[in-house]
């Protein structure tokens, strides 16, 4: 009977706590003893609170890189590295196949390839990874730069570059800039994506649009969706969607970012960590009142969080209300093409499917970069850095990434790579595969070309995208951008305090 | 007490394995996750922030939020599964010829992985390509049942009810077979028809069973990740992010924080704690356990 009583008391309590004791704060803030930063519309884009500085250099403060050492090292029998990754699938077999190329082409270095099943187990394992238990060298996806650096378990790149005299001129300054931030080149780029527009010239040209001349401005765009729905050549214009890897975060700081504007303070965190976003100004405002207009005047649908990552392209697939146009990542070029080839979609060929510049300001020019990059990890011996620099450069040749984009369908990192087949024929057989590459290498000069480097970036593009999905349903830009604002700060406040 | 000292040596040596695996595996993690728990991660070092953590993050919104969902989820899944995995049992339970295909079918869900499970539906509500979608049309179609704020908890309930109806189905089934057939024909010779033998014999006779299967399926509802992470990623605005989805997805306040992530997880196994007990404490005399 005691027992029952005691229960019930349980219970009662329980649910008393449960219903009653909301507190209205963020789960980002459980623990921290400090109220939430204030919401302050940001008016002055670009603000710097720390200026930058050009002496001391940063680099000379961080872990050497001395690429002697593998020579010295080499000389009684090679160096073995550990190489994670997060590659599946075909990329994984043509990183496989590069490594064992690699492996046999020289008796210096011997890698280790480790799948980790993708990259949040990659990320995942290397944040608990103590000094000991780390690889020599990881790939980390593009959003962990400012955590990579937090962790100071990495020996920059550049440290690598400037003891071997590595030329790096041959790279796309956009590729580079996106892994540097305080004048420091951190990691190597390696596999790059950007979004780019895929359209269905069928429809296009039902519409009376010419499909060789797809919307490049926010304008055109919008009229020629109009006139797509309006011709009835197709039951939407456009797909869009919420997810965070996508239209709810990854595109908005595209689309600041083909603006000129910043997406976060301090040259984006590029000067310094930033401390907070800008993108609840003007500015990002009318970017979103501009989505809504696609929806509300444009006929363009919206498919939600977008989960599988397949549904914006699905909806150009749809049996009975099909949309002609969507925005996706270039890495699924391949793939669409492959399944059309497979004949599942029927009434869709390959060459059907056609490719543009992500529409957006400044005539869509300019992309910023997704993918990963590739770390050498400190604390290993000065031999194991020399040696996954190495091994980096092997990865890095032209020869080799022409033959790596013409596998996988990335962007190559460096310009000489298409002066060279695999991918200089490919380029010319199917030029759709070259859109994404004269995106990125169209971007304006300037920092806003670099994208947001934010310790918590995931999180914050989770923020804008419960933002964009408000406003996709009818909310109001102004107010779900504020509330996303709060609470990304909140995430930078917070990082920021963590990880002094 | 000679003897009882001989005993207890013996009984040392048959349990240590068992409670070495036990401290091993169950107790230090537990007490370890409760004391990352308290603590707030950067990428590299951790800070303490003390007991108020829990409570923090229990009465943070993302928590109560989560906590609502995972309770609909658990409310929507449960009685639909118990209700359906009896019905098929019941159906499957007679003597004659081809009964053993239907069993086959009724339980081969057992043998599905969350993950196929979860394809395979997301396959066939996808407002675009799906045949479920066409079918249903309306908001099926537009923006679809995953993606809809308000259907999506239904449409993944229905993907978890049915991968979980195959595990009722047996056990329900297997409890079926323990009723004594001579309870349901003094019944027959009382006057008692098909539905009261179902209310008066069947059902107080299989009790035991149902009370295991729902703390099954209660402890599996609030223990789900797989469908969701598959299915929808916690959205459409955060409507399936349940308590386990909270506690690692990915994108979330808890992801790259693995204190926030102890928090969560520390907070889930008190609220599975509880419900257990009000489960077992609330049906136990409920329930007939046969004499």
């Amino acid at each position: 009977m005691r027992g029952r009583v005691a229960v019930s008391v349980l219970i009662v309590g329980a649910t008393l706590a449960a219903a009653s004791c909301r507190s209205g704060q963020s789960l980002t803030n459980a623990g921290i003893d400090r109220k939430p930063t204030p919401t302050t519309a940001s008016t002055v884009p670009g603000q710097t609170t720390v200026p930058p500085t050009t002496l001391p250099r940063k680099l000379d403060s961080l872990p050497p890189c001395d690429v002697s050492k593998l020579d010295t090292a080499a000389a009684s029998g090679p160096v073995n590295i550990t190489f994670w990754h997060g590659l599946s699938n075909e990329l994984g077999r043509e990183l496989e196949r590069l490594t064992a190329l690699y492996n046999s082409s020289q008796t210096k270095v011997k890698v280790n390839l480790e799948f980790q099943g993708g990259y949040e187990q990659t990320i995942d394992k290397y944040l608990q990874s103590n000094a000991e238990n780390r690889p020599d060298m990881v790939q980390m996806p593009e959003y962990m730069v400012q955590q990579m650096i937090d962790t100071k378990s990495i020996v920059p790149t550049q440290a690598c570059a400037e003891s071997a005299k590595y030329d790096t001129s041959p790279f796309l300054p956009q590729a580079l800039g996106a892994y540097a931030t305080e004048g420091v080149q951190w990691s190597m780029p390696f596999n790059m994506s950007v979004p780019v527009l895929y359209f269905l010239k069928p429809r296009l040209t039902a519409a009376g649009l010419d499909p060789n001349k797809p919307p490049r401005s926010l304008e055109e765009l919008l009229s020629a969706s109009k006139q797509i729905v309006s011709s009835g050549a197709a039951a939407y214009s456009i797909s869009l969607d919420s997810d965070f890897d996508g239209g709810g975060g990854w595109y908005i700081e595209q689309w600041l970012s083909k603006g000129g504007e910043f997406y976060a303070d301090n040259e984006n965190g590029r000067a310094a960590p930033a401390t907070k976003v800008l993108y609840d100004g003007a500015p990002g405002v009318k970017l979103l009142s501009y989505l809504q207009s696609l929806i509300t005047q444009g006929g363009g649908v919206y498919v939600g969080d977008n989960a599988s990552g397949q549904d914006t392209l699905f909806k150009l697939a749809d049996a009975t209300k099909p949309a002609a146009m969507t925005i996706a990542t270039s890495a699924a070029l391949g793939p669409v093409l492959s399944i059309l080839g497979g004949g599942v979609i029927p009434g869709i060929t390959n060459p059907d499917v056609g490719v543009g510049f992500m529409p957006g300001p400044n005539n869509g020019a300019g992309a910023l970069v997704g993918g990963a990059s590739l770390y050498i990890v400190d604390g290993k011996g000065g031999e194991k850095a020399a040696a996954a620099w190495d091994f980096i450069t092997f990865l890095e040749s032209a020869a080799n990434q022409s033959a790596w984009a013409a596998a996988t369908g990335y962007v190559p990192v460096r310009q000489d790579a298409l002066d060279l087949d695999p991918i200089k024929s490919l380029y010319i057989s199917d030029p759709r595969f070259k859109v994404a590459y004269d995106q990125l290498a169209s971007s304006m000069p300037g920092p806003t070309s670099q994208g947001p480097v934010i310790g918590p970036l995931k999180q914050v593009r989770r923020a804008t995208a419960a933002a964009v999905a408000d406003v996709l349903s009818g909310g109001d830009p102004q107010t779900a951008l504020s509330k996303a604002a709060q609470n990304a700060n909140d995430l930078i406040t917070n990082y920021n305090a963590q990880n002094p | 007490m000679k003897r009882k000292w001989r005993d207890s040596g013996l009984a040392a040596l048959m349990l240590g394995p068992s409670a070495v695996i036990l401290v091993l595996f169950v107790i230090y993690p537990l007490i370890k996750a409760m004391w990352l728990g308290q603590q707030r991660c950067g990428v590299t070092s951790c800070t303490n922030s003390g007991l108020r953590q829990y409570v923090d993050a229990f009465r943070s919104n993302e928590f109560q939020d989560s906590l609502i969902v995972t309770a609909k989820y658990a409310l929507i899944t449960v009685p639909i599964g118990l209700v359906l995995g009896v019905g098929l049992a019941v159906l499957a339970d007679k003597y004659m010829r081809g009964v053993g295909l239907f069993r086959t079918i009724f339980s081969s869900t057992v043998a599905t992985s969350v993950a196929v499970a979860s394809v395979m539906w997301f396959f066939l509500l996808n407002p675009s390509v799906g045949v479920l979608a066409e079918w249903i049309g309306g908001r099926a179609k537009t923006p679809g049942l995953l993606q809809s704020p308000g259907l999506a908890l239904w449409a993944v309930s229905a993907s978890s009810i049915w991968a979980n109806l195959g595990f009722t189905f047996i056990v329900v089934t297997a409890g079926l077979q323990g009723v004594p057939k001579d309870l349901y024909e003094s019944a027959f010779v009382d006057g008692a028809g098909g539905f009261r033998r179902f209310t008066n014999v069947t059902l107080p006779m299989i009790s035991p069973t149902l009370l295991f299967a729902s703390v099954v399926l209660t402890t599996r509802a609030f223990q789900s990740f797989g469908e969701i992470d598959l299915l929808t990623a916690g959205g459409p605005k955060g409507e399936t992010t349940t308590l386990t989805y909270l506690a690692y997805g990915s994108g979330l306040p808890t992801s790259n924080d693995d204190g926030l992530r102890a928090t969560v997880s520390v907070l889930l196994f008190f609220v599975l704690l509880i419900l257990a007990l009000v489960q077992f404490r609330g049906l136990e005399k409920r329930v007939h356990y046969g004499n």
